[in-house]
């Protein structure tokens, strides 16, 4: 059977012998190639492929956020005789909202840091205070959406009531699942303690909050203050 | 209790879609019972539902791609023959409503269940082995995507025996799909299906993007990846990309429906653009995740049976990259009369211009390749050469429809049927027969018939141009597509041929059968003992046939472009192998529940969600909830593979190895 | 694992044996360094949004210019939290993360700005939706 396995192969190396400069035959890159990408060490940590994987995920759910944007942006005047932006501000609660989400984005971080100096106290103090923050938040949106309602604001009205609630509604929506995931994490670190794959979860989880910051940064600039001074 | 389900939604009045199903559950029910006859159970569970294994899992993808290959390939049988009987007096044997489910289910199945989970299927099989790794990022992720790409699958499939299907198209355009326009649960059965499958495809999307950045076998950098590998990355990314825009779009579309919003009805400040404008920026690239792991695919097959490395290997890189990113940015040519006017209309006409620039660099190069080259007509190398052809023609009709004035003449008409079959059929369907034909060895270790792989391809290949031919005609002469009734006598010879087509694809289809079957019983003489049964360039083809779970029992250290054959090259001139490593023992992740049991929940919760069942729905998304943070809770994540295991395995491999170097090597190696 | 010398050209040999970061990492430093990184990183949070509501609320600013000058403090305040809370940096270790988040930014700007032009054209070419309903009886 040796005789026909491998043609391809053993018509190379005689063409090898052949042509001793072996022009148009030579593989590219027979030399290292210095190549963009680190393949030196072979497959990256646990730790790099879980959070590069994340932060893959990250940019899909920011491109998920674009879509309702961009229908925000494309509905902000078709408001079918109702209500406008300027109707629904409310400054001082968007301001609180704000504020609640940046701390709690904060308290993120330094509970990450803490995690990582493996202080579970701290830690676990400062999950709680996070989540309670955006408890908080979550709790100001519902009253600002049950407020509207009642003044006969629904999504039902118009296409922008629609992409507004939508847009909004989204975003609470990921903030709500967030505090899900953070009411289990607190859990998995009391329970577990700061094992590797606890680790990950934290890190992973550390992004998600942060991302839901910066996705709030553009619902109040672009929703809530364009909005104001339209 | 049960929504809007009452027992009216089985259609008792519909002979075909009763029987159709009835059939369908007499299948199952025979496939269960031969499982539980041959007491397979425990193995099925064991070695396939709960494998995390992306060779298992890739195979699982195979199966469910052809089985909704054929469902997708008989919709179509009917549509092309009731055009063919309906054409005048005629009326045809499927109704209207009927006809309007089977073009949806049709177009939804083959792009959502049969093309996607054939192409994420190889990328499963092949990437890991080409890269030289023993898994993807995330194994056990990998398990929850494939189940809910077939709970999707199950859903629509549902839909033939309780209640109906969309009537809309495979892309439901509002307003038609609004509540208001389409109120049965046919649209939901689409949205949820879609949405459910479409979450599973972005976690894969997450998943290659991740392995091939993150996890490659130590020195493969990036410009020593196969073609393959690329292809999948670039199609990972456009995943990654899109997903989440068909996400948002059925999202907002639910929204309407069952809420009463207003994103894209035609009243109260809707706007039924947005949803072409968002389902497209989703939809082209669609096209290009799928023919870009085609790509991929051909490139492997012209390099090997050419005997020669991939010509311009990095312009093909180049290429890729381009496609992907450009790929983004032509949308809005699949609706160029809508009215956007010309400025934006040609600034997309150009762009839809320029992307062919990519795919004619990777043509010239496919035809490079084999100059030169010693080319060897396998069957793989068969589909590659008809794709040369029909995908040069398919994508030329493409760039003369991507000129705005010229779209507006034949639009919706069947020359756009043709032309985007022409290169679906061309670039994608003939890229995973290639594929299919190619990895075959690798994947069950035998090698598939020669002489009825080729038989298929002709009649494949020949079927093709006689059924679209006539299509590209009548859309000429001005037929719209998706008509159930053909007014226009003259028509009727030309439909008549396409017909014909039709009958000698489903020989090929048959051939396609008969080729299976044939193989698979003379697998004993079809053995592929060596592991490297089509002398192939990439390390897939260094492992056994099939590989052992792990891969490797040593991640190779790869020195340049083209891993394997600088091995095997080395090997046969040394006539020796490299020194036999020092075997550890191997890590591994062990078998999961969580994606069967999320699939299981996903298909509660959609189908509760699609009849309005809401208390259902809830507890759906209790139970994978709970299913999360069990499977969160566990402690095992690995297990490892003994050295000396891994030492039998590996020692097999070279004796294998050592007898393909022929008898000067054989003898060296026993002396 | 395999010959350092092989693969010098990379940039792995600038790590100083640090492999590679994952987006969110927080390594090597002691907590005290992330901690005044947190602080900072809110400190200039708090001014960017102040400035922002400070910007709707006063004329300061020229009105025309308002939704410009919110963008800019927008994405200021998201610069700032990706380097001070997600620690993305432009170092070679975080080459793969910044391109990633290079592409997402792609996709969201092909996104937003397409379809905004696109359907800013229909509107100009067709009579916009809500006309036409208030044109029928």
């Amino acid at each position: 059977m040796s005789g026909d396995a491998l043609p391809a192969a053993r018509e190379t190396l005689r063409r090898r012998g052949e042509d001793p400069h072996r022009l148009g035959h030579r593989a590219h890159g027979r030399e290292a190639v210095a190549g963009t990408g680190r393949g030196g060490s072979g497959p990256a940590s646990k730790r790099i492929v879980v959070g590069y994987g994340f932060w893959i995920f990250l940019l899909s759910d920011v491109i998920l956020f674009a879509c309702f944007f961009a229908t925000f942006a494309v509905q902000r005047d078709a408001t079918a005789g109702g209500p406008t932006m300027r109707a629904l501000v409310d400054m001082p609660r968007v301001a609180a909202e704000t504020g609640a989400l940046l701390l709690s984005s904060y308290a993120c971080g330094l509970s990450y840091a803490a995690a990582n100096a493996r202080n579970k106290l701290w830690t676990q103090v400062l999950l709680v205070l996070t989540g309670l923050l955006g408890l908080a938040f979550v709790a100001m949106e519902l009253q600002e959406f049950v407020g509207l309602a009642g003044r006969g604001i629904v999504p039902q009205r118009s296409g922008f009531l629609t992409a507004f609630f939508g847009l909004v509604g989204l975003h609470g929506l990921h903030v709500t699942l967030g505090g899900v995931w953070l009411a289990t994490m607190v859990a998995q670190v009391q329970f577990k303690g700061f094992r590797p794959e606890i680790m990950h979860r934290l890190t992973c989880f550390n992004l998600f909050w942060h991302a839901l910051d910066i996705v709030w940064i553009g619902i109040f600039s672009i929703v809530y203050l364009m909005g104001a001074s339209a | 209790m049960f929504g809007k389900l009452t027992w009216s939604a089985i259609p008792f009045d519909q002979p075909i879609p009763l029987i159709t199903s009835i059939v369908l559950i007499l299948v199952i029910l025979g496939v269960l019972a031969l499982v539980t006859v041959r007491g397979w159970w425990g193995m099925l569970w064991r070695e396939w539902i709960t494998s995390v294994d992306h060779k298992r899992i890739g195979i699982m993808y195979g199966l469910l791609g052809v089985v909704m290959l054929v469902r997708g390939f008989a919709d179509a049988v009917m549509m092309r023959s009731q055009q063919a009987f309906a054409v005048g007096a005629h009326r045809g044997y499927l109704a209207p409503e009927h006809y309007d489910q089977i073009f949806s289910a049709h177009g939804t199945i083959m792009i959502f269940f049969a093309a996607m989970p054939l192409v994420i299927g190889f990328m499963n099989f092949v990437t890991p082995l080409q890269l030289g790794v023993r898994d993807v990022a995330f194994p056990t992720l990998n398990s929850v995507s494939f189940w809910l790409t077939a709970s999707g699958a199950l859903l629509v499939n549902i839909s033939l025996f309780v209640g109906e299907f969309a009537r809309t198209g495979w892309l439901p355009y509002p307003p038609l799909s609004e509540s208001a326009y389409s109120p049965g649960v046919g649209v939901d059965y689409y949205l949820w299906a879609i949405q459910i499958s479409g979450i599973g495809t972005l976690m894969t999307g997450i998943n290659f993007v991740t392995t091939v950045l993150k996890l490659r076998c130590p020195g493969m950098s990036y410009l020593r990846m196969p073609m393959f590998c690329w292809t999948t990355l670039a199609s990972s990314l456009l995943i990654v990309a899109v997903f989440p825009i068909l996400s948002a779009t059925l999202a907002m579309l639910s929204l309407d429906r069952v809420f009463g919003w207003h994103y894209f009805t035609s009243d109260a400040g809707g706007n039924p653009m947005m949803f072409m404008n968002l389902i497209w920026a989703w939809g082209h690239p669609e096209v290009y995740i799928l023919v870009l792991p085609a790509f991929g695919i051909f490139s492997e097959v012209f390099s090997t049976f050419s005997g020669k490395p991939l010509f311009g290997y990095r312009s093909m890189v180049a290429a890729t990259l381009f496609i992907c990113i450009v790929a983004m940015m032509t949308w809005l040519h699949h609706f160029f009369t809508m009215g956007s006017g010309p400025a934006v209309n040609t600034a997309f006409g150009i762009s839809t211009s320029v992307i062919a620039v990519g795919t004619g660099v990777k043509i010239y190069n496919w035809i490079f390749t084999m100059y030169g080259g010693r080319v060897r007509m396998t069957v793989p190398m068969l589909w590659s050469l008809g794709f040369i052809f029909t995908f040069v023609i398919g994508g030329m009709t493409g760039v003369l429809l991507a000129v705005p004035p010229a779209d507006f003449l034949v639009h919706n008409s069947m020359f756009l049927v043709a032309h985007f079959h022409n290169v679906i059929v061309g670039g994608v369907v003939f890229a995973l027969f290639a594929g299919l034909d190619y990895w075959f060895p690798k994947a069950f270790g035998f090698r598939l018939h020669e002489g009825w792989g080729k038989a298929a391809f002709w009649l494949a290949f020949i079927g093709f141009w006689v059924t679209f031919v006539p299509l590209y005609w009548l859309g000429m002469l001005g037929m719209t597509r998706r008509l159930q009734h053909v007014w226009i006598p003259e028509w009727g010879p030309l439909l008549d041929w396409s017909l014909a087509g039709v009958a000698i694809l489903v020989a090929g289809a048959a051939a396609q059968v008969i080729m299976l079957v044939v193989s698979i019983r003379q697998r004993d003489r079809r053995r592929d003992t060596t592991g490297d049964p089509w002398d192939g360039r990439s390390l897939e083809w260094a492992t056994p046939s099939p590989p052992p779970f792990f891969n490797f029992a040593q991640l190779p250290d790869v020195e340049g472009e083209e891993a394997y054959w600088t091995i095997k090259l080395r090997a046969l001139e040394s006539q020796r192998l490299d020194p036999e490593p020092h075997y550890q023992a191997v890590e591994m992740p062990v078998n999961s529940a969580v994606g069967f049991f999320t699939a299981f929940f996903a298909t509660v919760t959609g189908f509760s969600l699609i009849w309005h069942i809401w208390w259902l729905a809830g507890l759906g998304l209790l139970g994978a909830f709970v299913g999360f943070v069990f499977f969160a809770w566990r402690d095992v994540h690995e297990f490892h593979v003994p050295a000396e295991e891994v030492a039998r395995a590996d020692r097999a491999r070279r004796a294998a190895r050592t007898a393909l170097l022929g008898e000067r090597g054989a003898e060296a190696a026993a002396s | 694992m395999s010959d350092p010398e092989t693969f010098a050209a990379g940039p792995a040999s600038e790590l100083d044996g640090r492999e590679d970061h994952a987006p969110g990492d927080a390594p090597s430093e002691d907590a005290g360094y992330w901690v005044h990184n947190a602080n900072f990183g809110l400190a200039l949070s708090v001014l960017l949004t102040a400035g922002a509501f400070a910007v709707v609320r006063s004329d300061l600013v020229w009105g025309p210019a308002i939704p410009v000058a919110l963008l800019v403090l927008a994405i200021a305040q998201m610069g700032v939290q990706l380097v001070f809370f997600l620690h993305i940096t432009t170092g070679p270790d975080n080459t793969n993360n910044v391109l990633a988040l290079a592409f997402g930014l792609l996709v969201t700007f092909l996104i937003v700005v397409g379809s905004i032009w696109i359907m800013d054209h229909l509107n100009h070419n067709m009579m916009p939706m809500q006309q036409l309903m208030q044109m029928q009886p």
